[in-house]
């Protein structure tokens, strides 16, 4: 693959200027020599992958306690079938100990069994102890001991159940939330790089007259524009691929589609926000005014671009112009590589989305990009 | 032989303050520079010196009339008037993280010529700076600096705006030997200024703008006679800033 790889990078370069190349170089250069700027790029992504790291990307446990008063064998059989769910970590003990515990809240619950627990004579009844704020993991609970308390039932009746309920993924591959969020913190974050590298920059360097200083040299608008794309490129490519690579190892991340069409994907959002974020710049004309543009930009689709949950969660008036956001259509077309194994190739509504932002970001930076208007 | 030809230029802009009203910043003025010269533009602030200077470098569009240079019309040739330019601009600032050496080769490349930006940083005295940024230099420092990266393409003319506003007696005078030196090597030399003896040790004519209109035009000797050749204090005889006054009135401008 390398071998195949090489000559295609050579005639990359020689599509480009010198020039082209040798300001790409010096804009790198600029980013490297700015370690915060690369610390700060990184450290969200990094933050998530260890946060899902540390917690193994499942939720914690409930921490029950179990008071069991009875000795019979419909406790322990009750008591052993509670232990034995993943649901629960269980603490048996005295009612008073476990309460204390429950009131500094090492306990989220407490079940007390009864003395004389035995559905013979007539119902059996369990106490559950609750701390009030604990309440929102109240529905897990209930539902888990419910079901505890049917089978014991079914298996001291003899009776077998009529229904199972057995959940079978059609797409046939595990999907955890990190599966599903680390394509769109991908988008995120080449958004983020990319809007700080075209938006940001050429405001403050216009600001600093230092726009101007170039203008006075024969350098085409092209040649710039390029070069800072080709820088940008560069460096969202590596991030990405450190944040990925990280994912992978660390989190066992698999990436279904083809990694060529992962990274077209990726290069295709760069472009866009790039060119997006010289629209925002040749707009803003002051710093003041380019924070509170990019937020406006970057806020909203955060939100609602179905990064952090799907899209299908939100109220269905906003689903149509959420799928329309570019952050969305990124975001979504990288996890269908990612997650479904769908190619950058294939058309459909995403790669569509995908074409149409392309032209469109290309036809407003032209309009908006005005190389006098901007150096001025 | 004149290098620029301009002839009854003209730049509006919006009024501050009321947009829909607009005024001549530079308002029909026409001159010529000889090859050679170190032509003076004096002026108070918004008498329209930069703006003129900007529309010669085709950082600013131009009206009405025409700008030759070289005998090339700037409107219709920016890029290739650009090429045979080097200017100073009163902003001098450049991108972060990169030293003095990384700067002029960068600019070099914008002309895409390979420098010497030892024997350039030797011409402006800053050769022990060669790996210095920008920012940690002083004040005169940095103005030398703006100049050498202005000669990176080895132009036929320099413009130079306002080069020693803010700088010390010292680092004037270090200036001012830098422009003689490099007018001595044949360099056309266009400069702006407030500061009267720059005008009159520097340069060979001396255009005074005010409001947008050229006022005078002389050498500074002629200028001297026909304007203030009654010294107005106890002096033995008038200078140019009495002619600048003269011509301009005494009331504050900004």
């Amino acid at each position: 693959m390398y071998s195949l790889l090489l000559p295609g990078i050579n005639l990359g370069i020689k599509m480009f200027t010198s020039l082209q190349l040798h300001l790409a170089k010096v804009f790198l250069k600029i980013f490297l020599r700015d370690r915060q700027s690369i610390l700060f790029s990184l450290f969200f992504p990094l933050v998530f992958i260890g946060a899902f790291l540390f917690s193994g990307g499942e939720s914690d446990p409930i921490n029950l306690g179990l008071v069991n008063n009875s000795t019979n064998s419909v406790s322990k059989n009750f008591s052993e079938l509670v232990t034995g769910d993943p649901l629960f970590n269980v603490t048996e003990g005295e009612e008073s100990y476990l309460k204390e515990q429950l009131i500094l809240g090492d306990q989220t619950a407490i079940i007390v069994i009864p003395e004389n627990f035995d559905y013979l004579e007539k119902t059996g009844e369990l106490r559950l102890l609750l701390d009030a704020s604990q309440v929102r993991q109240l529905g897990a609970i209930k539902e888990a001991l419910n079901t505890s308390l049917l089978s014991i039932e079914r298996e001291l009746r003899n009776v077998e159940p009529m229904f199972r309920l057995k959940i079978e993924d059609v797409k046939a591959r595990p999907q955890r939330y990190i599966d599903f969020l680390l394509p769109g913190l991908l988008a995120f974050m080449l958004m983020n790089l990319s809007l700080a590298g075209s938006g940001f920059n050429i405001v403050e360097y216009r600001r600093r007259g230092i726009l101007k200083r170039l203008f006075v040299t024969p350098i085409q608008p092209k040649d710039f524009i390029v070069s800072i794309v080709l820088a940008r490129m560069a460096i969202v490519l590596v991030q990405i691929s450190v944040v990925l690579g990280l994912a992978i190892t660390l989190l066992d991340i698999r990436i279904v589609g083809s990694f060529y069409s992962l990274y077209g994907m990726v290069i295709l959002g760069t472009v866009i926000f790039l060119c997006l974020g010289f629209c925002l710049g040749s707009i803003a004309k002051t710093q003041e005014a380019i924070r509170p543009m990019v937020s406006a930009f970057i806020f909203p689709q955060l939100i609602l671009s179905g990064v952090f949950f799907p899209i299908s969660s939100m109220p269905e008036l906003m689903q149509p112009f959420a799928h329309a956001l570019p952050l969305s259509v990124i975001a979504t077309g990288l996890r269908d590589i990612a997650n479904d194994g769908t190619s950058l190739l294939i058309l459909n509504t995403t790669t569509l989305g995908i074409g149409i932002w392309i032209i469109l970001s290309f036809i407003i930076v032209t309009k908006f990009f005005v190389w006098k208007e901007v150096a001025n | 032989m004149n290098i620029i030809e301009v002839r009854n230029l003209y730049k509006s802009y919006p009024q501050p303050g009321n947009k829909k009203e607009s005024f001549n910043a530079v308002d029909g003025i026409t001159f010529n520079i000889e090859v050679g010269e170190v032509y003076g533009i004096l002026g108070p602030n918004g008498a329209g010196k930069t703006t003129t200077l900007e529309m010669l470098e085709g950082l600013n569009d131009i009206d009405s009339g025409s700008a030759l240079i070289d005998g090339l019309d700037v409107s219709s040739n920016a890029f290739k008037v650009k090429e045979i330019i080097g200017v100073q601009l009163q902003a001098n600032e450049y991108f972060d993280r990169l030293d003095l050496t990384e700067l002029l080769i960068l600019f070099g490349k914008l002309y895409s010529q390979e420098i010497d930006s030892e024997g350039l940083l030797k011409k402006v005295d800053l050769l022990d700076k060669s790996k210095a940024k920008p920012e940690e230099l002083s004040g005169g420092q940095k103005q030398r600096f703006s100049i050498a990266c202005a000669l990176v393409n080895n132009p036929k003319i320099l413009f130079l705006d306002e080069p020693t506003t803010g700088l010390d007696p010292q680092a004037k005078r270090n200036l001012w030997n830098l422009v003689k030196d490099l007018n001595a090597a044949g360099m056309t030399i266009v400069l702006t200024t407030h500061n009267m003896e720059e005008a009159e040790y520097l340069c060979n004519r001396i255009a005074i703008m005010d409001q947008g209109k050229l006022v005078a035009e002389d050498t500074p000797h002629d200028l001297i006679q026909k304007y203030a050749s009654e010294p107005q204090q106890a002096a033995l005889h008038g200078n140019i800033e009495d002619v600048f006054l003269a011509l301009t009135g005494h009331k504050l401008r900004d």
